[in-house]
This record gives structure tokens, sequence and C-alpha cells, in this order.
């Protein structure tokens, strides 16, 4: 128990973004660029995912990493398991290191489950031996024993989540490392792969965990990290960590521009430039407590006068489904005409999503023409969270496959 | 990752690195499973499988009998009738030719594992080789009823032929190597390399014999290091002659393309992750 873990010194990572160096480049791009001059530098700006982030790890323990999209937790993940190198500082592990991998990311749809565990397992360092050895407990634990010899893309979606899990829930590391893998599957089943977790934990092995899912975020930690900005911003028990992070937010959501947004229809006549979430008291948020107040900020900008517009927004779930519209001709606002700059508010007063990921559409209609001025879809991101004053037995709110919204409902029993 | 080293340093690394061999060692179920699921699924997806893969040099080796044999009157030079010297000629141009493709493409098709989880990177291309030499085995056997039908008796050096594939192999698999890292850094290489392979067999003694060529051009056709291959599975074949120098040239630039290659492709797989 003396050792660490693992152990984070000055891990840092940058990345390199730039206008002409794009992620990759055409040799035919390097070549014209060889008969270039100095003017053309290409600029490029470096982004630091990570910034000097030191910490230990101990045996046995559960670490939760938590933080915004962006904040670097991912790419503290993809260090650890060793999928890309640090730029500074180095990371000790003790120990086997196996990554619990996103649902069927080993999978070929064309072989049998059978044939897919051996493949999943040894993408994932098992050997053969190891595979034949935990193979029927793995088959148990899928629950898949009738369809061992069907191609996987026969499978639901349920099977393939319990076969993946199963797999790799069978990993004997001593470090584990577990990135968001838990948003699927049903509920008995995400009942059991927590408790699994749980066991793993339990017997001495070490957890690295990856969630937007505080609620189980913890329940299964010991201690939690929260990454902003590339760097460690808190790191302690899971209570006040989490509590840390739901009270303080100031950065992601609003900040984005959506001038350059690429997946947009519309005449151009009045553009959507930004989108804001704000809470009650008009900060600032990305993140809102279920069944919390907010608005939601719709910045336009004007190339010309819009006469009769109408501003409208929905809902999506993940999975791309709509599971709210409204718009300011249903909510009685009229708008005689828009011109320049400005924004359109729509709060909503009593929300009532479930905990869990969503994201916006919005739009505005140019009535003169008959379509659309600016449509723009998936743009922004939010997340409601359980907070932290809530009921225990609220928990399971967070469990995937409940639906989106939450309706009060009063239940009875008569006995006759 | 079975029990290696308990103790893991994880931290920049900079210049030129080694092979790590032992490591390389340790992921060979990895690397056996990847060719597995590759021929697996290829003849699962065909109806027809392995006959799928004999039928496409059958097929060649008719065509090219016809257009250059019968049209162009190209000849062997040598006892050998045409159409075995053509079978001969496109089963291990289309090894290397399949090899150096399929290898080259394989970091970008397998990027979904490879920004996901860690293995050696080196598993990709080896497996898609080591796929490709099962593919050749099964369409090589074509060549026994092509010679009992023409009633050609192999040569004594046919028990030298699998050297000879493993020599095609070391070079395609350098040559793959190098395809795939430059793939990653230069997306334009994955269309300019069919395109390559594509002339390089009309500039490789596979449809007409080294002897065809007027002699002034011979020496550039012999520092095709394709020439010394092709000749050489003949002569094991067949025991058709063999100027050695071509061979050797050969053997020279696959070993070095398999060195060099690894090393490059160590030197730049450090950023696959970050740039796939």
């Amino acid at each position: 128990m003396s050792t660490p873990s693992v152990s984070i010194e000055q891990l840092s990572k940058r990345y390199r973004i730039g206008a002409h160096r794009a992620d990759y480049a055409t040799l035919r791009e390097r070549i014209a660029g060889m008969f270039r001059f100095r003017e053309a530098t290409p600029e490029t700006r470096d982004i630091w995912a990570l910034r000097d982030i030191n910490f230990e790890i101990a045996q046995g323990e559960a670490l939760g990493l938590i933080g915004h999209n962006g904040a670097g937790k991912s790419t503290l993940l993809k260090i650890l398991s060793r999928i890309t190198e640090p730029t500074e500082g180095r990371a000790v592990l003790h120990g086997r290191v196996a990554s619990l991998l996103e649902v069927g990311t080993g999978f070929h749809p064309e072989l049998t489950g059978r044939e897919n565990i051996f493949l999943n397992g040894a993408i994932l360092g098992m050997t053969r031996a190891e595979i034949r050895r935990n193979f029927d407990a793995i088959v148990a634990f899928a629950e898949i024993d009738k369809f061992l010899d069907t191609p996987v893309k026969r499978y639901s979606s349920g099977m393939y989540v319990r076969l993946a899990f199963a797999v790799a829930a069978h990993l004997t590391p001593e470090i584990l490392l577990i990135d968001e893998v838990l948003a699927v599957g049903d509920v008995e089943f995400q009942r059991r792969c927590l408790g699994r977790m749980n066991e793993v934990a339990r017997s001495g092995r070490t957890v690295v965990f990856v969630s937007h899912n505080l609620s189980s975020i913890e329940r299964l930690c010991t201690r939690v990290a929260l990454i902003s900005q590339g760097k460690l911003a808190r790191l302690g028990s899971p209570r006040e960590v989490v509590s840390y992070y739901l009270s303080d937010r100031t950065d992601a959501f609003g900040s984005n521009d959506l001038r350059d947004f690429p997946d947009r229809q519309g005449t151009g006549r009045a553009r959507i430039v930004g989108i804001d979430l704000l809470s009650r008291e008009g900060a600032r948020i990305d993140v809102v407590p279920f069944r919390t107040s907010f608005a939601i900020r719709l910045r336009y900008e004007c190339a010309e006068r819009v006469a009769a517009p109408y501003v409208g927004l929905s809902i999506l779930n993940p999975h791309n489904e709509r599971i709210f519209l409204t718009n300011t001709l249903e909510g009685g606002l009229t708008i005689e005409a828009i011109e320049g700059k400005g924004h359109c508010d729509c709060v909503l007063a009593q929300p009532n999503f479930l905990p869990g990921i969503y994201y916006l559409e919005a739009w505005i209609t140019d009535e003169t023409r008959g379509a659309f001025a600016d449509h723009l879809r998936m743009i922004g991101k939010f997340e409601i969270v359980v907070g932290e004053e809530m009921e225990e037995n609220l928990a399971s709110l967070t469990i995937p496959d409940r639906g989106n919204v939450w309706l009060d409902a009063e239940w009875s029993l008569q006995r006759e | 990752m079975t029990t290696q080293a308990r103790t893991l340093v994880l931290r920049p690394t900079r210049g030129w690195r080694s092979i790590d061999f032992g490591e390389l060692w340790a992921y060979r179920e990895l690397l056996y499973i990847f060719a597995w699921r590759d021929l697996k699924v290829r003849y699962r997806q065909t109806l027809l499988g392995a006959i799928w893969v004999m039928g496409q040099p059958l097929v060649t080796m008719l065509i090219f009998t016809l257009l250059f044999n019968r049209v162009a009157k190209i000849g062997t030079g040598t006892s050998v009738p045409y159409p075995l010297f053509v079978l001969s000629g496109t089963l291990i141009w289309s090894f290397v030719s399949s090899a150096i493709n399929r290898a080259g493409n394989s970091l970008i098709g397998a990027s979904y594992l490879i920004s996901k989880v860690y293995f050696p990177r080196l598993v990709v291309p080896l497996s898609n080789v080591v796929s490709d030499i099962v593919d050749f085995v099964i369409a090589a056997l074509l060549l026994i009823p092509a010679m009992m039908w023409y009633g050609v008796a192999p040569s004594p050096h046919v028990v030298l032929a699998p050297l000879v594939l493993i020599l095609a192999g070391v070079f395609a698999l350098g040559a793959g190597l190098w395809v795939a890292a430059l793939n990653i850094e230069y997306r334009d290489i994955r269309i300019l390399v069919p395109w390559v392979l594509q002339i390089a067999m009309y500039a490789t003694p596979v449809v007409y014999p080294l002897s065809a060529l007027p002699a002034k051009y011979q020496f550039v056709a012999k520092l095709n290091p394709m020439t010394g291959i092709a000749e050489a599975f003949r002569w094991a074949l067949f025991g058709t002659p063999i100027a050695p120098l071509p061979l050797v040239w050969s053997i020279v630039v696959a070993v070095s393309l398999l060195f060099s290659g690894a090393y490059y492709f160590r030197r730049v797989e450090r950023r696959f992750a970050d740039i796939l």
C-alpha cells in the first residue's frame, strides 16, 4: 500500500493546431510548401490539453475524473492507457494496465459471438489461455449462450453491450481505466456492471473512471479529481469535488462562436451567432441541476432587415431525437422585424428533463422568403445533472433507457 | 500484455526508437488473431471463398495469355509455356502488390482501435502481410492443376519456393511499413500507391521475360527489386535460368526497406493517435 499504483508527475500534453498544418497534410501541399518562401510560414497555435498535472493514485483506489468536455480528462486517460505520449512530465504505473473500451470497439460485425470474445479479449491484452479459462464466465455474464455462434451484426444492441462489457469485466489487470462506458445498456445490466466494478475496486485493484454521470462517480469512487482547462482543479472526496464542480462553472457553453458553424441552412439574412445557457441568476452555465429553471439565449446578427421572423429551438437527446420544440409564435411573442444584432431569450421555468446530455437546435425563419433564415442542428451541448441536495432515492434517475422526461406521478393502491 | 515488466514509465520520447521485439513477441497472439479475423471475414463474405482467390489469377492468366502471347506474340524465351509463365508472375506480383496496398492502408483501417487502445502498432501491418501470405498459398495451389495440364514437372528447386515467398514478404512488408506510416501524414499516398503499383507491374518481368527486353534496357529492369523476386520464383518452380545479381539486389533492397520502414514507422508511431 505504501507505493502508489499510479504517480503522475508534471504531466503535460500539447496539441498543435494551425491554419495550414491541419491534422494531416497532403503530399502535394508539402511539396508546394517547399517552393513557398518565408512569408507563408504556417500559423500554428499550441493548445495545452493538460498542463502540469501532479497527483498519485493509491493501490485499490477508485479515482473518478470529472470536468467539462475538452477539459483534458480524456487526454489524461489516453496518456495513461498509452494511446498517446505526454509532451512533458511522466506517469509511472505499477502493474498491468487495461482499458475498458467504448462498447463494441474491438468487435467485428461479421464474426460470431464466440469469435468476437477471442478477438476482443486479444485486443484488450488477454492471452488465449486466459480467455479460454474465463470463457464460460464471460458467456454467462453476457447471457448470450444461445447466440454464441450467430454473427454479432444480428445481435440486439443490448446483447452487444452485454457481450462487450462481459469480456472487459473479466480482465484481471492491476489498473483498470474506464472511459464513459456505462452510458449504455439496460437498467438491470447497468446495475450488474456497477457491481462488478465495485468488486474490481474492492479486490485491491486500482480503477480510474471518467464519467459525466456524477451520481455514479459519487457512488463508485473513493476520490475524485476535477480537471479544468487542462489543470488539476481539485482533488478530494467525491462529495466535496462534485459539489464544487456543480457550483463553479464559468467557462464552456456560452463562449462558442457559431459564425463559422458549417452545418447550417437558410437564406443567411439573419444568422444565429451564439447560444448561451443561463442560470436563473443570469450566469452562463452548461450544467443544469435537475428540475431547475434555466434560459436559452440565442444571439443573432442580421445582414439585412428580416420582417416577421419566428425564432425557435428544440432540445434533442443524444440519439438525435427531438424531445421538445418551442417557437416565438407558440410562445405568443410577435416579432415585427429584426435588424443588426440582438438576442432572443427563452426561459424554461419548469424543465422536466431527466439527468443526461442534451443538444440544441435553433432557427430563425425568413417569412418573406418562405424559408429559414438560419437553421442549426446539434449546436449546444448541455447536461442536466442530479444536484448534490438530491435525495438518495433519486439516484435511479441517471440510469439509462428511462426516457428523457420526468413527470410528477402520484401512485395509489386500493385493496378491494 | 501478459506478465511483462510490472512498472511502466510513460514519458515523452524523442527521435529514433528501437524496435521492441520483446513486446512484439508478447503480442504475437494479437497478430495471429488479427490475421485470422481478416481471413475469416474475407472468406465468409464471399460466397465462393477460396474459389474466388484462385479465380482472379486464373482469369488474369487467360487474358494475359490472349493479349500478350497470342496477339502481341511475346514468348517466354524458355521451354515454359506462356500461360504458366504469366500465372507464376501474376501470383507473386499480386501477392506483393496486395500486401503493400493492404499494409499501407491498414493503420487507417484500424484507426478506431488505435485511438482507443494500446498495442504495438507494428502488429497491424504485420498481420495484413500474414493474411496475404495465406491468400497467396491458396491461390498458388492453382499452379498444381495448371502444371499438370501443360505437363510441366516442378524443378527440384521448388523446395526453395518458401524462401522466395519470405523474400517477397519482407520486401512487401518493408514497403508497406513505409506506405502505412507516410499514409498517416500524407493522405494522398493512398491514391498514389495503387497507381504506381499498377504501372510497376509492366516494368517488372511479369508478362514478359527479362530476355525479351533490348539489352540496353535490361540493366534498368534489373534495378527493379521485383525483377529478382519474380525471376527467383520462376527459377524455383520451373528451373528457368536466373541471373544472381538481380536476386542479390532484391535481397539487399528488401532487407533495407524492412529495417528503414520499421524504424520510420516507430518514429512516427507516437503521433498516430493524435493525427488519426
